[in-house]
């Protein structure tokens, strides 16, 4: 096993090499380059186009440049931003860990819903709960994240014209201003259903751990987002009425800005969690049918085991083996940031920085980018596969 | 004591602020308020040496000043950080006299010292600053030398029209002087965007308040600004300036629309509409001026003069055949369909909104195929072979390729426009959108043997208020003499006598420094370009700006232009609630 993985990391070298210079290639064959952008503007004239050129080492030939490139990669040092002239790590530093945030949460989102439901789906299929589903995951497959992104902002619009309360945000992660009075009242409301939410569930909790049951998956998720939003609420709570009605982003609390950021992600995760929700369900439903037909299913069943043990003990547990292989390739997704919904909605995500630096053919800043997500494609592939072997007692590797 | 008290009081106002810009608005206003706008994408630096695009000086020109610029009621020449000029030896030499007082947001003063260290900065080849071709006149650079604490001068190798409008941006030499002389490197380093804000020294109306990536620019009023109202309260009026950063135009809507932003401009009728529904349904109170005016920007098809093919160079020279292309242009429809009905059509080489120098007296060869069809008989092609295209006595096809670059639906569509009508008449044009980035290698770089590879290209070039800025593309060794193009930065081989006269025109309003007379001389350029049409010009789409009613000190309606704006100056914008 040791060996395999020795054998497997001393492949990423090659690959990671080949896998960047083709990026490379394939950035500077393209017709221009970044300053031919200048090339059209009557103020500039040949003598500074030319030295501009030279002055950021475009004129060299593109093996002195990938050569320069790579020697700084291997001293942990991404390049030079053509546009912004600072290092590519401040650029893009920032926007991916935006990005994260719609990522993890979209993510957290997909399994929390797709599993249960794909479950639900299999054991009853061709129901009418069933046959719902399938019709939502359709329409959630077919509508493009841009567009279910622009109807969210008119959405958004009509919403706060109807009630008018800004109950979602238009666009963006944060506001200028946050309004910390409203928080804490609103905090001050919906605290004590928050708390009897926990309450109840921890309840239950208790009473399943007394009958010595496993509690259920409805149970864990109850109580941890009331618990989480009980949590959250404390702070509005004990502080707010202390501080001022409303304050700029930046001088908030660290509360005030994470409930900001929340509220403002809600409506982008639905959108980015949409249609990745909808295929998981899907390949989660089959997966589940495959499995109830094999024959030590029929086995178990006969042997008088009850429906839940059979389901969630013998089925489920081989059903999500896909799954638990997938969790690898999640790593270079998350700094791949969600998509075109981060332009349409205005997140201040990796893709709209990724896509102005393509327009302007800023190298460095692409090649960075094409970087991390290379070495975590790679990383997150040896991750899957020692995740098959771990959780599949069939797959052995040597 | 009361008296050295009067006087010390006196003293202190004088050293505060000796000698103010005053800014007429128009309207009386009063401090305090938000002003909010969106941007399109985040500025690449705070730099100005380093900033390339509108999206960074856009926000360089609310925190550093300049010398000059144009009053935006008349356009001429206007001073900001200069206080006076004087014009002396025939134009060759400009002395202009700073505003005394005027400070820096960290209590230095802006003297002469800021401006020629800034000058010499702008003016290095090594630094490459984008206002570099300012301080070169053919070739020869013009020289900055200080004459005292509060004097600069400026000596031109030869008389030069817009020698008053300096419009380069002012550093503060005492932060940027030790970068530069450390070198070129650390000068292009600092006041990069992650620069703790506090830290980037304002001489204009409001200071970097705060920078979050993506998000948005936050501005404050600079309370050490050396501008005054008419009434002599101090200026800028506005407590805090946002700039949003949306990158989707239709997300820049929803944020108008939703009282997030105070201004818009609307790109076609579509998005007019929306806000005009909205005013009318009483869920935002706002104005919106449809059509007000047309954008500087051009739009124009442009022959290859230098074609490999000697039977297409020798049409695209020939002055009836360009007329013809130009009567097969249905600038209506172009109008109705690529800008949704908002726009006007132009027919030479100054934008519409330029009034200084705009004349509408041209030629204008309208649309009409029938006329093109006539001269392009008189050019031999009176036949159409089997397939229904147009052929001279030798059999020859009249064919092109017109090229345009992708995904600018407004350039795709008026191509496609030109395109059909041309084939209509059998004029075998072949239009495909290509790269933006090959579509300027082919125009812009020929090959050894002078020859370049396009046909047509419908393309367009930033407009500017000044002519003489653009005279890259009109002189005959220009970098952008798009249908003539020479090689290694000399003439072209074979000129028509009309590109003369256009080359000599346009050395002449550079060099007349008399208003009356340049006007004279861009009006005959116009008619020349118009005549002779080099560059075929199609159609200028509208500027629909929209405000909020909540904002007070902007232009009424009959002021509004696409140069200015919607509002004379920032400094005197208000917030009425």
């Amino acid at each position: 096993m040791f060996g395999y993985v020795v054998r497997r990391l001393l492949q990423l070298i090659p690959t990671f090499f080949g896998a960047t210079l083709l990026a490379f290639l394939v950035i500077q064959l393209a017709p221009g380059d970044f300053v031919t952008r200048l090339e059209l503007d009557p103020t500039q004239d040949r003598e500074s186009i030319a030295n501009l050129r030279q002055q950021l080492g475009l004129d060299q030939p593109l093996p002195v440049q990938y050569a320069k490139w790579l020697s700084g990669i291997l001293q942990g040092y991404l390049g030079l931003s053509l546009s912004y002239k600072t290092d590519v790590w401040n650029v893009i530093g920032q926007r991916i860990l935006n990005s994260m945030v719609l990522v993890v949460l979209a993510t957290l989102m997909i399994y929390l819903v797709a599993i249960p439901v794909g479950v639900y789906s299999a054991i009853r299929k061709y129901t009418w709960p069933d046959r719902t589903f399938t019709v939502l995951a359709f329409l959630g497959l077919a509508i493009p994240n841009f567009f279910f992104g622009l109807i969210m902002l008119f959405l958004a619009v009509w919403l706060s014209d109807l009630t008018d309360m800004r109950i979602l945000p238009i666009g963006g992660m944060t506001n200028e201003f946050l309004h910390l009075g409203n928080m804490t009242r609103a905090a001050q409301i919906l605290f004590p259903p928050a708390l009897l939410g926990t309450l109840v569930f921890a309840g239950l909790f208790w009473w399943r751990v007394q009958r010595k049951q496993a509690a259920t998956f409805g149970i864990w998720v109850g109580l941890v987002l009331f618990g989480m939003s009980a949590l959250l609420m404390l702070w509005p709570l004990l502080q707010g009425p202390g501080l001022p009605e409303r304050l700029p982003y930046t001088e908030s609390p660290l509360w005030a800005r994470i409930t900001n950021v929340l509220w403002h992600a809600f409506p982008v995760v639905i959108v980015v969690g949409t249609s990745g929700l909808a295929g998981l369900m899907r390949v989660m439903r089959g997966q589940m049918l495959d499995v109830l037909s094999q024959d030590y299913i029929r086995t178990a069943r006969a042997k008088g085991l009850s429906e839940r043990v059979v389901i969630y003990k013998h089925a489920l547990r081989n059903a999500v083996i896909p799954f638990i292989a997938g969790i690898g390739g999640l790593l270079p997704g998350l700094i791949g940031g969600a998509g075109l919904v981060e332009v349409t909605m205005a997140w201040p995500g990796i893709t709209p920085a990724l896509l102005e630096a393509i327009s302007a053919i800023d190298v460095y800043v692409i090649m960075g980018l094409i970087t991390i997500t290379t070495v975590l494609l790679m990383i997150g592939n040896v991750v899957s596969d020692l995740l098959l072997a771990w959780v599949d007692p069939r797959i052995r590797y040597s | 004591m009361k008296k050295l008290l009067a006087l010390g009081m006196l003293a202190l106002a004088g050293l505060a602020l000796a000698q103010p810009k005053v800014f007429k608005g128009t309207e009386p206003g009063r401090a305090g308020g938000a002003y909010r706008v969106t941007a399109i994408s985040d500025p690449r630096t705070w730099n100005p040496f380093v900033a390339r695009e509108t999206s960074s000086t856009d926000i360089i020109g609310l925190f550093l000043p300049t010398l000059s610029g144009y009053s935006p009621y008349t356009q001429a020449p206007e001073g900001n950080l200069a206080r006076s000029w004087e014009v002396r030896n025939n134009g060759l030499t400009v002395i202009f006299r700073l505003r005394e007082g005027a400070r820096w947001s960290d209590g230095q003063a802006i003297d002469a010292d800021d401006v020629i260290f800034s000058a010499t900065v702008h003016a290095d080849q090594r630094v490459n600053s984008n206002s570099r071709s300012q301080f070169i006149l053919d070739g020869q650079p013009i020289v900055w030398t200080k004459v005292d604490q509060f004097t600069v001068r400026a000596d031109f190798p030869k008389p030069y029209a817009p020698a008053l409008i300096q419009g380069w941006y002012i550093v503060p030499e005492h932060i940027f002087g030790p970068a530069y002389r450390a070198g070129v490197q650390q000068l292009q380093a600092l006041w990069n965007l992650d620069t703790p804000p506090a830290q980037v020294v304002s001489g204009g109306p409001f200071k970097l308040d705060s920078y979050v990536k993506g998000e948005r620019v936050v501005l404050v009023r600079n309370p050490t600004y050396w501008g005054v109202d008419d009434r002599n309260s101090p200026v800028a009026y506005l407590e805090r300036y946002t700039v949003q950063i949306v990158p989707d135009l239709n997300a820049q809507l929803a944020r108008f629309l939703a009282g997030e932003a105070d201004t818009f401009s609307a790109a076609n009728a579509d998005q007019v509409a929306q806000v005009l529904e909205r005013i009318r349904g009483n869920r935002l109170r706002a104005e919106i001026f449809p059509n007000v005016d047309v954008t500087l920007g051009t739009n124009f098809i442009v022959f290859n003069w230098n074609s490999k093919d000697p039977f297409k160079e020798n049409l695209f020279r020939q002055v009836k055949f360009r007329r013809a292309m130009a009567h097969l242009m249905d600038k209506k429809s172009m109008i109705e369909v690529a800008l949704g009905g908002l726009g006007q059509p132009q027919w030479s080489p100054i934008s519409i909104p330029n009034k200084a120098f705009f004349t509408d007296d041209v030629a204008k060869f309208e649309f009409n195929p029938q006329r093109a069809l006539q001269l392009l008989a008189e050019l031999g092609f009176r036949t159409k072979n089997r397939d229904g295209w147009l052929v001279n006595a030798q059999g020859k096809v009249l064919e092109f390729n017109l090229v345009t670059n992708q995904g600018n639906n407004v350039r795709e569509r008026i191509a496609q426009i030109f395109r059909d009508e041309a084939r209509k008449v059998g004029v075998k044009v072949e239009y495909r959108p290509i790269d933006f980035n090959e579509l300027v290698r082919q125009l812009t770089t020929p090959a050894a043997d002078g020859t370049r590879e396009f046909d047509a290209i419908l393309i367009g070039l930033t407009g500017g208020i000044e002519p003489a800025f653009s005279r890259n593309v009109w002189e005959l060794n220009g970098t952008l003499h798009a249908w003539n193009l020479g090689t290694g930065g000399k003439n072209p081989a074979k000129v028509e006598s009309f590109e003369v006269l256009i080359d000599t025109l346009m050395k002449r309003g550079a060099t007349t420094l008399d208003q009356a007379q340049r006007r004279q001389i861009y009006v005959q350029f116009q008619k020349v370009v118009a005549e002779n049409l080099p560059l075929i010009y199609t159609v200028a789409p509208a500027y629909n700006p929209a405000r909020l009613t909540r904002l007070g000190g902007m232009f009424p309606k009959e002021q509004i232009n696409s140069i200015t704006g919607q509002a004379p100056y920032i400094e005197t914008i208000f917030a009425k609630e």
